[in-house]
């Protein structure tokens, strides 16, 4: 049986071990491209967001290699995201192709609905069977976890890099690393393999003053695919910024299996800020914990948060409101910058915008350190 | 080529100067100050599609005058979405942003000014100060609406010149309500509204109430507008505009002589600071430059699907002075 599921940047090795562990064949479809984007644009909905479009290239892909079966998530929380694995099957199947569609449900993990979709993907149907599907959602785990510390990593160390995309060429080692290990030994191992990699990479520590710590969020299919988000993180990086990112997909499913307390915590800061507007309860999208990122990072004193989110997203836009509001007023002091993506490829605005907020935290650090700014 | 041309101050034998390049989408501006903030010589042209052969045009333009004081100059900034492009061509030291070129200058001659508002070529902006440092900014990113290429095509539509543009509105006597939301439907309802009888003046004054509405909505949203508020950008020059403004925000909008530069300037006040902190040489390849051969050469990588066209520009010794284009980073000089 020969699966494929859509790209969510480096987090693919973690989503290829589910189907490989339990036996399943896996084509995995080429990184998103502009290429591919094309046969998405063309067949979805004008308004949809940006993310929908882009899974969707990925499935037209790989049909078009003759896999004929896709897995996609699915959740039940208030945004259209529970309806995109159901509206993708249709407008597929109007394109005249013949798949079967798996849908992988992710409202509330701890139903253990998610075993179903193992099960179906294995074809082995046999008791010992369970045992391969336990093993397969720990090996899940391990990965997703050890793709977190990449990234965290790499958001990190990227300002003080000496050689210029000796980062980068890390992180997709790393990567790739991550994906040839298949055993819980190997993947033990790796933590420590992972670190040395990145202490390998030559950098120029500066001074604690100097560098802008900047805190990076948004709705998280934008927020971890770099094609999506035309690589933000790396052009942070590269202006000088420490970039710092709580949202993985390890953060993600914890989140569903209820023992995320880090999250737990953004919504109490969130709803701690009642009087002023912080909402109380998950409207869909990141919304919720974006607004506790923002809080916390100012509480933490980071210069600055960067909010990312898909082109007529509703729950990002509302938090985008809030938070406008919040700096505003002064409630905060920890301006925040905003980037809705969707299909365009211009990217000078984009370079524009960014070039100048990190100028602008930069004058207002300087500001608070030496009580002159621009100087 | 339109050309706006610009001279304060007289130059002296024993100044510093500074020069700032400003190379937006659809103009090219070019300021030059001495040590005290003085304008020396600024000038404003349209560019016609090339910012390389606009940023020669101006070169050839300032050789004339300024050939004997080259040596004089002490630092060269570049502004504007071309800016990197310009750094590369006339061996400029920094390139900094419009946003935080204008601040800079417009903190400079309008103290205290704590609201900027910034209507270009192809993009609009609000800046917000406080204290000569900026807090906070945005900047039109779905939509060209209210900027000053729509104007001019509608300027063009109704016949008229774009320069009395102010002076219409000024005449109109009745309020004529325009969609702003979009250009289109705007284009759509000042069609409809012409057919209807509407004069020319009512529907320029409709016109500017509605592109400040959407401005104000869509830009500014959620922001705080504090007074002393200055207009710059090429849309300032349009009047029309400006007292729109002032009627939506009920305040005082403060247009600058020198709004239509301010930028360039903006961008020759950062590099002499750079200059002066770093207590470096400028990199500046002198007058010449107009004179000299940019070749622009492009090429599509197909080291991945994404097959990104690469463009680069070469001098006439063969060297590569820029190269860029890539989502990857690899071949970005």
């Amino acid at each position: 049986m020969k699966v494929t599921f859509p790209h969510m940047g480096n987090c693919w090795p973690a989503f290829k071990v589910l189907c490989t562990g339990v036996g399943a064949e896996v084509y995995l479809p080429d990184p998103n491209n502009v290429k591919q984007l094309d046969a998405g644009l063309k067949h979805s909905p004008e308004w949809v967001c940006f993310p929908f479009k882009v899974t969707l290239s990925n499935f037209i892909e790989a049909l078009d290699e003759g896999v004929d079966n896709l897995v996609m998530a699915t959740d039940c929380g208030p945004c259209r995201f529970g309806f995109y694995y159901a509206v993708q099957e249709r407008i597929l199947r109007d394109l005249g192709y013949d798949f079967k569609m798996y849908y992988l449900p992710q409202g509330d993990l701890l139903d253990f609905k998610w075993i179903k979709l193992l099960k179906a993907l294995s074809e082995d149907k046999s008791l010992l069977n369970y045992f391969r599907i336990f093993r397969t959602a720990r090996l899940f785990l391990m990965k997703s976890q050890l793709i977190q510390t990449v990234e965290k990593l790499e958001g990190k160390i990227r300002c003080y890099e000496v050689n210029k995309g000796d980062t980068t060429h890390t992180l997709n080692k790393c990567i790739q690393l991550i994906d040839d290990a298949n055993t819980f030994n190997e993947l033990n191992k790796l933590r420590k393999r992972i670190k040395n990699e990145f202490d390998k990479i030559e950098i120029n520590k500066r001074d604690n003053n100097e560098i802008l710590k900047v805190g990076l969020s948004g709705e998280i299919q934008v927020t971890l695919d770099p094609f999506v988000n035309h690589d933000i993180k790396r052009k942070l990086g590269e202006l000088g910024c420490e970039v710092h990112m709580n949202l993985s997909l390890y953060d993600w499913i914890k989140h569903k299996f209820h023992v995320n307390f880090h999250r737990k915590y953004l919504e109490y800061l969130n709803k701690s800020q009642k009087n002023i507007g912080g909402l109380q309860m998950d409207i869909g999208g990141e919304a919720f914990w974006v607004m506790g990122e923002y809080i916390d990072y100012a509480q933490r004193g980071f210069d600055g948060f960067v909010h990312i989110y898909p082109f007529t997203c509703m729950p990002e836009i509302t938090a985008k409101s809030i938070l406008t509001k919040w700096y505003g007023n002064k409630y905060f002091d920890i301006p925040p910058i905003f980037f809705g993506f969707d299909e365009h490829s211009g990217e000078a605005g984009l370079i524009t915008r960014l070039e100048s907020y990190v100028d602008l935290l930069k004058n207002k650090k300087e500001k608070k350190n030496n009580g002159n700014g621009r100087k | 080529m339109v050309m706006a041309e610009n001279r304060e101050a007289e130059i002296d034998k024993n100044d510093n100067l500074y020069l700032g390049i400003d190379v937006g989408s659809v103009s090219t501006k070019f300021a030059i100050i001495n040590d005290n903030m003085e304008l020396i010589y600024s000038t404003w042209a349209r560019s016609h599609g090339s910012p390389i052969k606009s940023v020669q045009d101006g070169f050839k333009e300032m050789q004339n005058d300024f050939i004997d004081y080259e040596s004089q100059i002490r630092a060269v900034g570049t502004t504007g979405s071309a800016r990197y492009l310009t750094k590369a061509l006339v061996g400029g030291d920094i390139a900094k942003t419009e946003i935080i070129a204008h601040a800079v200058a417009a903190s400079y001659f309008v103290p205290g000014v704590r609201t900027i508002l910034e209507i270009g070529g192809q993009d609009s902006k609000v800046i917000l100060l406080e204290n000569g440092i900026i807090t906070d900014f945005a900047m039109n990113s779905i939509c060209a609406a209210g900027t000053g290429s729509f104007l001019d095509h509608q300027a063009h539509r109704l016949g008229i010149p774009i320069e009395e543009f102010g002076d219409y509105a000024k005449r109109s006597k009745t309020d004529v309500v325009i969609a702003g939301r979009c250009t289109v439907f705007a284009e759509s309802d000042m069609i409809h509204k012409q057919q209807m009888g509407h004069s020319k003046e009512d529907i320029i004054w409709g016109l500017c109430n509605s592109l400040v509405r959407n401005y104000l909505n869509n830009v500014c949203k959620g922001k705080k507008l504090l007074p002393p508020i200055t207009f710059q950008g090429g849309v300032a020059a349009n009047d029309g505009i400006r007292r729109a403004f002032e009627k939506h925000l009920g305040q005082k909008i403060i247009v600058h002589k020198n709004f239509l530069t301010m930028g360039a300037i903006g961008a020759a006040m950062l590099a002499r600071e750079y200059i002066e902190i770093n207590n470096i040489k400028t990199k500046f390849k002198g007058f010449n430059v107009g004179e000299m051969k940019f070749t622009p050469k492009a090429f599509n990588c197909t080291d991945c699907p994404n097959q990104c066209e690469i463009t680069y520009v070469e001098q006439d010794d063969g060297t590569i002075i820029a190269r860029w284009g890539d989502r990857c980073g690899k071949w970005t000089l």
